[in-house]
């Protein structure tokens, strides 16, 4: 950002001899105006050469040329450049001047600067009586700026402009196109050297400036192409619609610069490497202001805001098209009021329901331009660092918050993003000191000598060889520490919190004093991964119950590992303990299995020893027909019971969505049983294929001579489209199901019929009045002989039958096995299975956590409902 | 070669598993956050079927329902 400089105002308030009125100048001025200046009564929205001031010569700047510009160095140069296109740009803010041009010259590095304004007057002043354009060029303090009736608002306020350009250029020429003519004169280090001369005719108005550095004054007058391109841009960026065109013709190079959008395209022009929340918020709005002594003025504010995706936060803001580096009150006023309305409309949403934003969360990620155009602004230090006018935080404030409640209710979307940026930032900086106290009981606890309390350690002092057990479960954590060889085992028990977080939702958590205990024993410094000099066990070793619950508790414990410290799973310190599920006795033979799959395998097994199914004849209305019966047994019984298993899981899906088995099967026809389920004005329809649903929504179309409203599944309760209206306003006459797990029941289906079977087979049998159907299942055994009733029942009546003999203890929880079990099964290195954790499992674990938090609100109930069935599959008969 | 989304703000990372020095996260401040959610105790849980107790109850009940 390239600075202007203030010239000292008090130096021309303290300038004797000041004050008389002058003509118009293309908007130098200098200071601020004292009471006499004030009085001397400027002819009103006129640029003639009334209104210009003399207030004195220019050979105070040659003699000191830092008070005026800077200084005489890089910055000093370019400001001279500045000056000149500020009077040009305070012509476009009156309205008069479209376009700028800042051209650097090939041949002598000397620069120009031309408008399309009015053009600087050229006839006698009636004081000075000299021309206009002289008194403008040569004279401090002469300016139309003193007159707020030429120009209410000025860009550059420090009034020396085109005078300080004059008295350090070796030479200026300044041309002139107005009342269909030419004028022209030139200037050498300060003084006229021409008179005013005519040079034809032209039909268009406008100054150009051209001038050459004086090398007595500049040590190194050439001007930099990427200096003048930023700030000329940024100044085509505060005055939209205005063009800026930069030619340096020693390079050949051009850009020209004209934002229709004003700063709203600055702020994309900022964020354009960053990923914005939302389209720029931008509001230009004029304000009435009535000062204390009761003269209205009107401020101008502008003000375009975006957030990004980063942390930081890059507000610029100007005053009258000036930088000011520290703000100032239009800041103040921005920050307030971007405060109080998104904390109001953030906690009316209740998006901050967790955290507690202060005013630096509301700025994280704020990109943000404020510019203001003011009459009298109140600039601090020769730098313009700050605006103080003490009236513009109000109007700021009040602008913004006005437009902003505004966009935030007509826009939710964006809002919610900006909200939940905002309660992000909060949640970080609370988070931050949370982690800091952790750190600092963690330190104070170990530097105290003390473990957590309920960390039950091991003697070694052996990383190498010593284990750590995470257990969550209170009295499981009871049976760990007797059944453990504590010389090298430790235990510590975690304690879930379970907590209703919504009706019928419970969730369990880990407390903030488990997760301390947790850092505390592993021994490892948050915030400080992959330093693992400090762990204090070579494994760590997650273990909890073998059912759905411990598999939660497991993710989770998975997840912080892979979050936290990474580095233990990545260097493969965490391990997961696999207890046993189901204990299983023998006669004195006592065995452990691990999941239910490997129990219901075994079981089947055992159950098909010696089984033979003896199918019956039967006639379809329940009595006995004639006919050969069969036997299956051995493999042909196994094959039969595979192809019941898909078949029956299909068939419980079917049943879940609460369709009647057997009025369901009854839609068989040769192509199988139907896959869409079509419900048209409540009358249900089936089809085998999605172009016969195709075919019949045609067909009803052309019948009602319009298009069907086809339901969406989402909306409601699935398939169960009722021609109610819907939030359209439109009826839903039209609604399709597709039943994915007909597929599997067709192929189960058509195992059977290989086999002789047939669907009526998985139905129990009609009652014929006052008697019992005749038998069509036999399962025998030994000399056990079992009817079923149909084949769906074969499954569990075998495992029944595998069950002979044998005792079978689930165990619901790892504090159902006593210290001995759990020895044998799960913590002795001879004959226990610990699963290395790698990071893919982690990651998936992550994953999986993420899906169980409701994250992903689809994902988790497709899970919830898999479980669903894995409970029913685990839930064994008499297991 | 690594291609995981940071678990805060879901910003994608791709490259050497080097150029991530808070791997599995973006950045420190997504891991404090993070660290806050564990930390903070009601933020990070998964879904029990022991539900029948009371918001707050610490007792660990084995019972299934």
């Amino acid at each position: 950002m390239t600075d202007k400089v203030l010239t000292d105002a008090a130096d021309s308030r303290t300038t004797p001899g000041v004050g008389i009125d002058a003509s118009g100048e293309n908007g130098q001025a200098n200071g601020v105006l004292t009471d006499e200046q004030l009085a001397a009564g400027l002819a009103s929205g006129k640029y003639t050469p009334d209104n210009v001031k003399v207030f004195r010569d220019t050979a105070h700047i040659r003699e000191r040329p830092g008070m005026y510009i800077g200084d005489t160095s890089f910055k000093g140069l370019h400001q001279l450049v500045y000056e000149l296109v500020y009077n040009s740009v305070d012509e476009a803010l009156a309205g008069h001047c479209k376009n700028i041009h800042v051209k650097v010259d090939a041949a002598d590095g000397s620069i120009s600067v031309s408008d399309d304004g009015r053009g600087i007057p050229v006839d006698e002043h009636p004081l000075e009586k000299r021309p206009t354009l002289e008194v403008v060029m040569t004279t401090v303090g002469a300016g139309a700026k003193f007159d707020k009736d030429t120009y209410k608002v000025s860009a550059g306020l420090h009034g020396i402009g085109a005078k300080a350009v004059t008295a350090l250029s070796e030479w200026v020429e300044a041309e002139v196109r107005r009342n269909g003519r030419v004028y022209v004169q030139e200037y050498e280090r300060g003084k006229p050297i021409t008179p005013v001369k005519e040079r034809g005719t032209s039909t268009r108005t406008g100054t150009r400036i051209k001038f050459r550095p004086d090398p007595d004054v500049f040590h190194d007058a050439s001007f930099d192409f990427t200096t003048l391109d930023s700030r000329l841009r940024e100044l085509a960026f505060l005055n939209k619609g205005l063009r800026i065109t930069l030619t340096d013709a020693r390079v050949g190079k051009e850009e020209t610069f004209k934002y229709d959008g004003g700063i709203s395209e600055y702020v994309q022009y900022i964020n354009k490497d960053e990923t914005g929340l939302h389209p720029v918020i931008y509001l230009d709005k004029t304000l009435e202001h009535v000062r204390p002594d009761g003269k209205r003025e009107y401020v101008r504010v502008e003000v375009a805001i975006q957030y990004n995706t980063t942390e930081v936060e890059r507000v610029f803001c100007y005053a009258n098209n000036a930088y000011n580096s520290m703000g100032g009150t239009h800041l103040s006023g921005l920050r307030r009021a971007l405060t109080s309305t998104l904390k109001d409309y953030g906690t009316q949403a209740g998006g901050f329901n967790k955290v507690e934003p202060i005013g630096d969360d509301f700025r994280e990620g704020l990109t943000a331009v404020v510019s203001v155009q003011l009459p009298e602004p109140q600039l601090e230090a020769q730098t313009k660092v700050r605006l103080n006018n003490p009236e513009v935080e109000g109007l700021v404030a009040t602008a913004v918050r006005e437009f902003l409640a505004e966009y935030l209710e007509k826009n939710p979307k964006e809002a919610k993003k900006i909200i939940q940026k905002v309660a992000l930032a909060a949640e970080a900086r609370e988070a931050a000191s949370k982690a800091k106290k952790a750190l600092r009981d963690r330190k104070s606890i170990l530097s105290g000598g003390g473990l957590p309390g309920k960390l039950m350690d091991c003697t070694t002092g052996d990383p190498d060889e010593s284990e750590l057990f995470l257990v969550e479960g209170q009295s499981a954590g009871g049976s760990a520490e007797s059944g453990r060889d504590r010389h090298f085992q430790a235990i510590l028990p975690l304690r879930g919190k379970v907590l209703n977080v919504e009706k019928a939702r419970p969730e369990k958590f880990l407390g903030n004093e488990e997760i301390c205990n947790l850092i505390s024993a592993v021994g490892v410094d948050i915030g400080e991964d992959g330093d693992l000099e400090k762990l204090r066990y070579g494994k760590i070793v997650i273990l909890t119950d073998a059912d759905v619950d411990g598999q939660h508790i497991r993710t989770l414990l998975l997840t912080f590992f892979y979050r936290q410290m990474s580095k233990l799973v990545e260097q493969g310190h965490i391990f997961v303990a696999r207890p046993p599920l189901f204990k299983v006795t023998q006669r004195k033979t006592v065995r452990y299995i691990h999941n239910a799959e490997d129990m219901q395998r075994e079981l089947l097994q055992r159950g098909l020893e010696g089984t033979n199914l003896t199918v019956l004849p039967r006639a379809a209305d329940g009595s006995r027909a004639e006919g050969q019966e069969r036997t299956f047994e051995g493999e042909a019984l196994d094959a039969l019971l595979k192809a019941m298993k898909p078949l029956e899981e299909a068939l419980q899906i079917l049943e879940r969505r609460g369709l009647n088995l057997s009025v369901f099967l009854s839609r068989r026809s040769e192509k199988g049983l139907p896959t869409f389920r079509v419900v048209f004005h409540g009358q249900e329809e089936w089809f085998h294929t999605a172009d016969e649903v195709d075919e019949f929504r045609r067909s009803k179309q052309e019948q009602l001579g319009r298009d069907l409203v086809v339901a969406d599944e989402d909306s409601g309760e699935e398939g169960k489209g009722n021609g109610h209206a819907n939030g359209n306003g439109h009826g839903v006459t039209f609604s399709v199901q597709e039943l994915h797990e007909v597929k599997r029941i067709n192929h189960g289906l058509e195992e059977l019929r290989q086999r002789g079977l047939s669907e009526a087979d998985l139905l129990p049998p009609p009652r014929l009045a006052g008697r019992e159907p005749a038998p069509r299942f036999v399962l025998t055994h030994g000399d056990q002989r079992r009817i079923l009733p149909h084949l769906r029942d074969l499954m569990t009546e075998v495992r029944r039958l595998g069950e002979k003999g044998l005792t079978i203890t689930r165990f619901k929880g790892l504090g159902e096995m006593d210290a001995e079990e759990l020895w044998e099964t799960t913590l002795d290195p001879e004959k226990r299975t610990l699963l290395r954790v790698q990071l893919d499992d982690a990651l998936k674990a992550d994953d999986m956590f993420r899906t169980l938090m409701g994250e992903k609100v689809e994902p988790r109930r497709d899970f919830i409902q898999e479980h669903a069935l894995d409970a029913k599959d685990i839930d064994l008969h008499g297991a | 070669m690594i291609k995981v989304r940071c678990p805060i703000c879901e910003r994608e990372m791709e490259g050497e598993r080097s150029d991530w020095p808070q791997f599995p996260f973006c950045g420190p401040r997504c891991k404090t956050i993070d660290l806050g959610r564990w930390l903070g105790g009601k933020t990070y849980g998964v879904p029990s079927t022991r539900g029948d107790q009371e918001p707050g109850d610490e007792s660990d009940e084995r019972e299934l329902p």
